[in-house]
Order: C-alpha cells, then sequence, then structure tokens
C-alpha cells in the first residue's frame, strides 16, 4: 500500500492562513478579557470591525449575537442595580457586557466565514493526527447520522409512538423520545463507528505514527 | 493476507471504534446542545444533553477517560464550528464537566446502572458551571458579589438539568446492555 505523505504546498499554504486566523481570533478574544478601560474597549472594537470587514462578510448577520448582547447586558445591569442600589454601578455593568461579548466575536466571525474542511486541515496540524482524524469523521458523518435519526424518528412517529413537538409538551412523554429514538440513534451510530473503524482498518491506518495517504490526493 | 479485525479497547486503551463511537457522542453533545436553543431563558437546560453523551460516552466503552476524550472533542468541535458562545472557554467547560465523570467512574463503580449515582453525578458535573462562569465574569473584572449571585443562578440552573441527564443515562444503558450492543 502506498504510503507517502501527500499535502501540497497549496494546501500547507491554505493550513497556514486558516491556522493564522485561528490564531488571531484567540488573541482578540483574550485581549476582550484583558481590556479594562473605555478606549482599549473602543480600540478592540474597531479591530473587530475591520476585521469583519477584511473577511468580506458582507451577508454575516449579527442579528442573533445583537439580540444575546442585549439580553445579556439587560441581566447584568439588573444585577449590579440590586448590588449598588443606585446607578453608580450601571457603566461597570455595561463595561462587563460589552468586554463578553468582545470575547466572543472574532471567534464567531472565524467559524462563519472559514469552511469546515479548511479548520479540520488547520487542526491536524495542532492536534495527534489520531484525534484530529476521529473529529473530521464524525463531523463529516454527522450529516449522515441525523438523516438516520430523522428516519428514525418519523418512522416511530408513523408508528404512533408520541413523539411529536406537541406531545413533548407534556414531560411524560420525553422517556417515549428516549426509548423510541435516542436508544436506536445511539445504537446505529456505534454501527458506523464500526463500519468505519473496520475500513479504516483495512487500508491500514494506524500501521504509521504519522497520517498517511495516496499521492497526489 | 492478514484478516482484518479491529482490535478491542481497554482500560487504558481506546479502540478506534471506541474513539468513532466517542466522537459521534461528542458530535451529538454539541448538536443538540445547538438544536436544544429552545429559548427557553432557562439558565443550564443545554447541560442536559451535555452531561448526558458525556455519561453514555464513559458508560458504554472501558477505557478509563472516556469523558475527557469526548469533553476535548466536543470542545474543540464547538470552539470552531461556530456553537460556542463562550469562544475558547468552551473548551474548559466540557472538561472540567468531564473530569468529573471520569472521576466518579473511577471512584464508583456500577455508577451507569444506579439512578440515584447518575443524578448525582449529573449534579456535581452541572455545579461546575459554576466555577466557569465565576472565573469568566472574574477575567473581565466583574464585581465579585454581583459575579457570585450570576455563577450562582447560572448553576442552579445547570445543575437541575444536569440531574436530569444523569437520570436518563442509566436507562440507556439498560437496553443497550439488553440488546447486547455493550458489554
Amino acid at each position: 500500500m502506498p504510503t507517502v505523505s501527500g499535502e501540497g504546498p497549496a494546501a500547507a499554504g491554505d493550513a497556514a492562513r486558516v491556522g493564522l486566523r485561528m490564531l488571531l481570533a484567540l488573541t482578540l478574544s483574550c485581549l476582550a478579557f484583558a481590556a479594562r478601560s473605555v478606549p482599549f474597549l473602543i480600540a478592540l472594537t474597531v479591530v473587530d470591525l475591520v476585521l469583519l470587514w477584511w473577511l468580506r462578510s458582507g451577508q454575516l448577520s449579527l442579528r442573533r449575537e445583537l439580540k444575546a448582547f442585549c439580553w445579556q447586558t439587560l441581566v447584568i445591569l439588573a444585577l449590579y442595580l440590586v448590588r449598588f442600589q443606585d446607578l453608580s454601578g450601571l457603566g461597570t455593568g455595561f463595561r462587563v457586557s460589552w468586554q463578553l461579548f468582545l470575547a466572543l466575536l472574532p471567534s464567531m466571525v472565524f467559524v462563519r466565514t472559514t469552511s469546515q474542511t479548511r479548520i479540520v486541515q488547520a487542526l491536524n496540524r495542532v492536534m495527534p493526527c489520531r484525534m484530529a482524524f476521529v473529529l473530521s469523521t464524525c463531523l463529516k458523518f454527522a450529516p449522515h447520522l441525523l438523516a438516520e435519526v430523522r428516519s428514525i424518528y418519523e418512522g416511530q412517529v408513523l408508528r404512533g409512538a408520541r413523539i411529536l413537538p406537541r406531545d413533548l409538551t407534556k414531560p411524560w412523554h420525553w422517556l417515549d423520545l428516549l426509548h423510541c429514538v435516542v436508544v436506536p440513534a445511539v445504537v446505529q451510530s456505534m454501527a458506523l463507528a464500526g463500519n468505519i473503524a473496520l475500513a479504516a482498518r483495512a487500508r491500514d491506518f494506524g500501521t504509521q505514527p504519522k497520517r498517511t495517504c495516496w499521492p497526489g490526493a | 493476507m492478514n484478516p482484518v479485525v479491529e482490535p478491542a479497547g481497554g482500560l487504558f486503551r481506546l479502540s478506534l471504534k471506541e474513539a468513532l463511537f466517542i466522537g459521534f457522542c461528542a458530535v451529538f453533545a454539541v448538536l443538540g446542545r445547538m438544536m436544544l436553543r429552545l429559548h427557553l431563558h432557562i439558565s443550564g437546560h443545554a447541560m442536559l444533553v451535555t452531561i448526558f453523551f458525556l455519561l453514555l460516552a464513559r458508560g458504554s466503552v472501558r477505557y478509563r477517560f472516556a469523558a475527557s476524550f469526548a469533553g476535548l472533542l466536543a470542545g474543540s468541535a464547538s470552539i470552531f464550528l461556530g456553537f460556542a458562545k463562550n469562544g475558547p472557554f468552551m473548551l474548559v467547560k466540557y472538561l472540567l464537566v468531564a473530569l468529573i465523570i471520569d472521576g466518579a467512574g473511577l471512584l464508583l463503580p456500577g455508577l451507569f446502572r444506579n439512578y440515584f449515582l447518575s443524578a448525582l453525578v449529573g449534579g456535581c458535573a452541572g455545579a461546575t458551571k459554576f466555577f466557569t462562569e465565576y472565573s469568566k465574569n472574574f477575567m473581565v473584572g466583574m464585581d465579585s458579589t454581583v459575579n457570585f449571585q450570576s455563577s450562582l443562578l447560572e448553576a442552579a440552573g445547570a445543575i437541575v438539568f444536569g440531574v436530569l441527564g444523569g437520570l436518563l443515562v442509566p436507562v440507556v444503558i439498560r437496553r443497550l446492555k439488553a440488546y447486547g450492543v455493550i458489554s
């Protein structure tokens, strides 16, 4: 079996670029935790906005994140109001909420603007190859597994299981969901794991200490 | 020609099949978390799926650090796939829950068949949310009293849902054993 490692220079360059973006997102997240003054936070917000523009994420919707930010700000401000019994803590509360929002924004932008394949390629460089293989394989097969779960669910609904959304509003029907959908789904995922492992073993997976692939792949 | 046989795993060794099964549990934990965004505005309800799948990963294979492995995979997946509300803290969140489960798995034999023990471990694992929330808010400089109250509020919900997630595990493990899927 040919076991020549085969990552071309283009793929290596791509992985390096994705790795750089990943590092940038993590650094900006960490900086948000370190920012304690308003000018620092403004500067960080500007950097994040420039990042958004640079990644050409015009169609990227921030509505959900802004909604979460508003909700989080309300909770934090209410807690600060209760704590200080006057309006003096509101400024600090808002700053804290702002910091938390800036901590999550770069990661969110990164994952929305980078394809899953490229992320996994980059992960291959920082994770043990076996772990990266397991992670990428599981993510690759997740849609297949979800389709299986959906067909199990539909089959059980046709058989009369009380697992429709309106049935699940009653907590005593949740056990039906467990027995009719979760257990078969777990059995199915175990069978799928066995098949994938066997296929990988048939291709000599794990015989070499480093990950290998067909030449030119 | 050598027959293609997948070697079995053990207490300290993880076979590829088991690793992939644990990976699927991790993916289910992340996807379940994503689907469970029911807009209930109840803190910690995502802990139900997290604790359920991490306990299931540990209860279904013999490997001693199965939950930690699942937590590591789930954390990595959620950080880089956009389900991470808390950025890099997500990995710590999953890992703390997983470490409690692995620790309990080492100390309490028969944990995954006992409803009380599973619920207890689920609750303890849910309680880790207090520490992650507290340290996250501490790092951004939140007032300590507000931080304590806010973290307690978050952790209370996580404990309730952790107990619920723990209670579901013995049911599933028993069914899997009855089908002969796990030994």
